[in-house]
């Protein structure tokens, strides 16, 4: 198997994680994973992160939104009527 | 409510909103309002600017809703004009965070190999670290972050916009997308583990 660089590896994990990337691609990187150490904990920690980054979600949505909208539909019902 | 759904029966709705139709327009609001929100409030990093820009956006785009042809979704064309009047808006106030140098490079040396050992937390050690303080610093750092690495971790992973609607939003390639995509979760990975 051709060999694949380090920095090719980090280049290529977002391809990896969405799933874009191909067969032979796929198993250079985790060939190179196993064996290089700084790669799997560089990708391990891109991973995590990653994952969080997925979680700040809908939870903190802004409680205000229906003022905001309230106002829009103002402009909106206003200028109709205008 | 979720804002994030798929905005069903789009040519019927737009003839509606065309048309002034205020209960086609409140769907609109309904579904799509809060994303649009949360997420100007988390480009601009505060929430009366996050709530004014939405609101000056969406009845910009109620006046001006006759320009929309359709070419991308109602979605992305929503997120589109409340993202280049966010932009606008932290440009406006010279706040605006420029990329500059990533730095992915740095780590390697002329053969592309790790330069130094990868800095930060193995696996195991990320594991044990408390699940929500992880994740309030994975938020803070978010926040930090140069606007165009933000905003497509904003629009990606947090809004949950398929690759097609972040182009048409952003107005760039997918290629040019794919690109910012890593490099935004590289220098998040690189904000939260080593800083
Ligand atoms: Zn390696």
């Amino acid at each position: 198997m051709v060999y694949i660089k380090c920095r090719d590896v980090v280049a290529k994990i977002s391809d990896i994680i969405d799933h874009e990337a191909n067969l032979m691609t796929r198993m250079r990187f985790y060939g190179h994973i196993m064996m290089c150490k700084n790669c799997r904990r560089y990708f391990d920690q891109f991973k995590e992160v990653h994952a969080l980054a997925g979680k700040v979600t809908a939870d903190d949505l802004p409680p205000d939104f229906e003022q905001v909208m309230g106002a829009v539909m103002d402009e909106i019902e206003g200028h109709k009527d205008a | 409510m979720q804002g994030t759904g798929v905005f069903q029966g789009d040519s019927d709705d737009l003839t509606a909103l065309k048309a002034g139709d205020s209960d086609a327009w409140r769907v609109v609001l309904v579904r799509y309002g809060p994303s649009l929100l949360a997420y100007a409030t988390r480009l601009l990093g505060d929430r009366a600017s996050g709530e004014e820009i939405t609101q000056d956006s969406l009845v910009n785009i109620y006046r001006t809703i006759d320009r929309f042809d359709g070419r991308c979704s109602l979605k992305s064309w929503l997120y589109r004009a409340v993202h280049n009047r966010a932009i606008d808006e932290i440009r406006r106030r010279k706040r605006y965070v420029d990329v500059g140098d990533t730095g992915l490079e740095d780590y390697f040396n002329g053969g592309g190999r790790w330069r130094h050992d990868c800095l930060g937390w193995d696996g195991l050690a990320a594991k044990q670290l408390d699940d929500k303080r992880l994740l309030g610093r994975v938020q803070e750092q978010m926040g930090r972050l140069p606007h165009a690495h933000r905003e497509v971790l904003l629009l990606k992973e947090v809004e949950g916009l398929d690759s097609a609607e972040i182009c048409a939003a952003l107005e760039i390639s997918p290629g040019n997308l794919r690109l910012r995509i890593h490099r935004a979760r590289a220098a998040l990975r690189a904000a939260v583990v080593e800083a």
